[in-house]
């Protein structure tokens, strides 16, 4: 288990450098600014208009209303809610084919009963399957006040009719909106994976460094195999990683966000930051200095921030199995407080297995061929075909 | 049935970068407590044979031998038995000299109990011990050498391979290093590829001469410079050049071959006992007069001259 010392010394001697020490504790402290940026925008946003979600969540979710005095209908907000008009058959067909996200039946005689002074009972459908159904609880629910506030409101003004002044409707919020919490659920969740893609330097440093301070010869003539020498350098740094997300996880618990089943979401960020590391180590044997290294992990990371951001935005808008692949979407699930069924987590983690596996295996295969590691360096197409074993073929001659 | 007393064979290496071939079909052999020195010019082919040995390299075709494990089989082996110096010591600059070679004994396998004492035991024989929680980016050229030098001897290889020791160092230190490395031979066997000809010279028990990838000429230093036309050159410097001081120089027996540049004679002896006749015979003519034997120098641009 030689791969243990490579990992113990790079470790050692990284934590002892001045200059990754300044670094390190310059991205907590701009956690902590990015946590006073959130707080100001997050008060904003609740300010006196109400909920005002950003654009991009308008239509964010779907109610199908039965509501034929259109009383409710007009209170829910439509910056945050696509409401449809609809007829209870037809809602529950559309519920169940996954169309919209809830059902809100409001009594055919409510006009009536409000005149009378008598209750409504306003019924809920939701869709349980679909996590943005919390949002569309909580947002009928504010509807439902809202209407009731404005109904007693004018109520009193009828009993008052001196009082001309017109009727203003303020949503009085206790406590954080639902909408808000989704926002502020994303953002932990993005924060916690946020350190996969700071220690890409380090790699850079470790792997590339020993070619062009030419290390690398002396380390190749250990008696050591490439994949020893992959594994201890990457671990070093999947373990920085591990520091770095523990000390996020804590500061943000300790700045008063919730974070449920913190362990599950700190495993499941941890082992993410495996195949990452692998996809960095793998750009970096390759790379012939660190220009080429920085330039091919930006691209690197562009494809992987998407691999890990799409499924969690799929999800978001059609909730789908296939989406559970990124580690992200169930972070975000768990931080809703889903109950996810256990062989649901087996998802993301065989996904993160097999993509660690084959990123490693590349790694160890670039590292096993001095061409790449001494040069002259073979083209991309070219290492892949011998690679994969791909023979290349002979054109035929005739004769 | 194999040699007990050979250590590495190098047999029909060949190896190629892109169009460059920097290996034709090398075959060397190495025995057990020799220090062979390989000699030739840049681009010869000598880093390249010594890093397919340390199994840094792979070859394109061929094999080494290294106490009869096959570099393609016994790779880790076949590791734990060399030290190996490359021309830059190309040491983790971070380091302190007592961390690094800590870290290379930890990689190398050496049992943890006598890591320390064998730390110190080299930094003293390389006279570091005074440097020993000094970084490496602090240290001079030679003493980064002296500290390669004791990271190469930290798992007492049996085998040691030097590239270009010596290279770029001042006097005193390369004489030193040449010093540690006479004191080396025949415990283990050394292979030791250099550009300076007196060194391989004094230290070398055979040397090789290798260019284009290909060996050139081998033998013990002596050997190969008896192989020259003589022994013995002299180097006349006439005042009157003609065609007569030429025939009489020619008349004497042991004269192999005489070489006119203007005023100035190379003339090729078997032997030294005709020299007094030919000084006396060119008396009053003769401005200056050099005696030289010939050095591996000479073995060297001979060979390429060939």
């Amino acid at each position: 288990m030689k791969f243990t010392t490579i990992t113990k010394w790079e470790m050692k001697e990284t934590l002892k450098s001045r200059k990754f020490l300044t670094i390190f504790f310059l991205q907590i402290s701009v956690l902590f600014l990015m946590i006073f940026i959130f707080n100001a925008f997050a008060t904003n946003i609740e300010s006196e208009k109400g909920i005002s979600i950003t654009p991009s969540l308008s239509g964010f979710a779907s109610l199908d209303v039965d509501d034929q005095g259109r009383l409710f209908t007009k209170y829910i907000n439509p910056e945050l809610i696509t409401v449809t008009s609809s007829n209870y058959p037809d809602s529950i067909i559309n519920l169940n084919a996954g169309q919209t996200t809830a059902v809100v039946v409001v009594p055919g005689d409510s006009i009536e009963k409000i005149k009378t002074i008598e209750t409504i009972n306003v019924q809920l459908y939701l869709d349980m399957s679909d996590p943005k159904r919390s949002v569309v609880r909580d947002e009928v629910n504010t509807t439902s006040k809202l209407m009731a506030d404005a109904l007693s409101n004018s109520w009193v003004e009828s009993f008052t009719p001196q009082n001309t002044t017109p009727t203003v409707v303020n949503q009085q919020s206790t406590g954080e909106s639902l909408a808000m919490q989704i926002v502020t659920k994303a953002m932990i969740a993005i924060l916690l994976f946020l350190p996969l893609f700071l220690f890409g330097n380090m790699i850079i440093d470790s792997v590339v460094g020993e070619k062009e301070r030419k290390t690398g010869e002396i380390l190749m003539a250990m008696p050591i195999k490439p994949a020893q020498i992959v594994l201890g350098k990457s671990m070093a740094v999947v373990g920085v990683i591990a520091i770095q997300v523990a000390l996020w996880m804590i500061i943000l618990l300790i700045t008063g966000f919730e974070i449920l089943n913190p362990l599950i979401v700190y495993f499941l960020v941890f082992i993410t930051a495996i195949p990452v590391i692998g996809i960095t180590v793998i750009i970096s044997a390759y790379a012939k200095n660190y220009k080429e290294a920085g330039i091919g992990l930006t691209f690197g990371y562009v494809a992987i921030v998407g691999v890990i951001m799409i499924p969690t935005l799929t999800y978001l808008s059609n909730k789908s199995l296939t989406s559970n692949i990124s580690p992200l979407t169930m972070v975000i699930r768990l931080f809703s407080g889903e109950n996810i069924p256990y062989w649901q987590f087996l998802i993301p983690v065989i996904f993160i297995g097999i993509l660690s596996i084959i990123t490693y295996w590349i790694a160890v295969k670039l590292f096993e061929r001095d061409d790449v590691m001494f040069g002259p360096r073979p083209s991309i197409l070219r290492l892949t075909r011998e690679i994969l074993g791909w023979k290349k073929k002979n054109k035929k001659t005739k004769l | 049935m194999a040699d007990d007393n050979l250590m590495i064979k190098m047999d029909s290496l060949n190896k190629s970068f892109g169009k460059i071939m920097a290996l034709n079909n090398l075959n060397l052999d190495i025995n057990r407590g020799e220090l062979l020195g390989i000699i030739g010019p840049n681009g010869a082919g000598k880093t390249t044979a010594i890093r397919i040995s340390c199994c840094i390299l792979k070859p394109d075709s061929g094999d080494v031998l290294v106490d009869g494990m096959s570099i393609h089989k016994d790779q880790i082996k076949i590791k734990s038995m060399i030290g190996y110096l490359p021309e830059e010591p190309n040491l983790y600059e971070r380091f302190k000299a007592r961390d690094l070679l800590r870290y290379f004994a930890e990689l190398y396998g050496v049992p943890r109990d006598n890591i320390n004492r064998r730390i110190d035991d080299l930094l003293e024989l390389v006279g570091m011990s005074h440097r020993a929680e000094d970084r490496i980016n602090t240290f001079s050229k030679g003493l980064r050498q002296r500290i390669g030098i004791s990271r190469a001897l930290i798992h007492d290889p049996e085998i040691l391979i030097f590239d270009e020791p010596t290279m770029g160092l001042d006097p005193a230190t390369s004489h030193n290093i040449r010093e540690f490395i006479r004191e080396l031979k025949g415990d283990k066997t050394i292979i030791l590829c250099t550009h300076y000809m007196d060194e391989a010279d004094s230290l070398c028990d055979r040397v090789a001469i290798l260019n284009q990838g290909r060996i050139l000429d081998m033998g013990t230093p002596q050997e190969l410079k008896s192989k020259l036309h003589s022994d013995i050159i002299l180097n006349l410097e006439l005042e009157i050049a003609d065609s007569s001081a030429g025939k009489i120089i020619e008349s004497f027996s042991t004269v192999e071959e005489v070489n006119v540049s203007g005023s100035k004679y190379t003339i090729s002896l078997k032997s030294k006992k005709d020299i007094k006749e030919i000084i006396s015979s060119l008396e009053g003519n003769i401005v200056s007069i050099n005696i030289k034997e010939p050095t591996l120098e000479d073995v060297f641009i001979n060979s390429f001259k060939n």
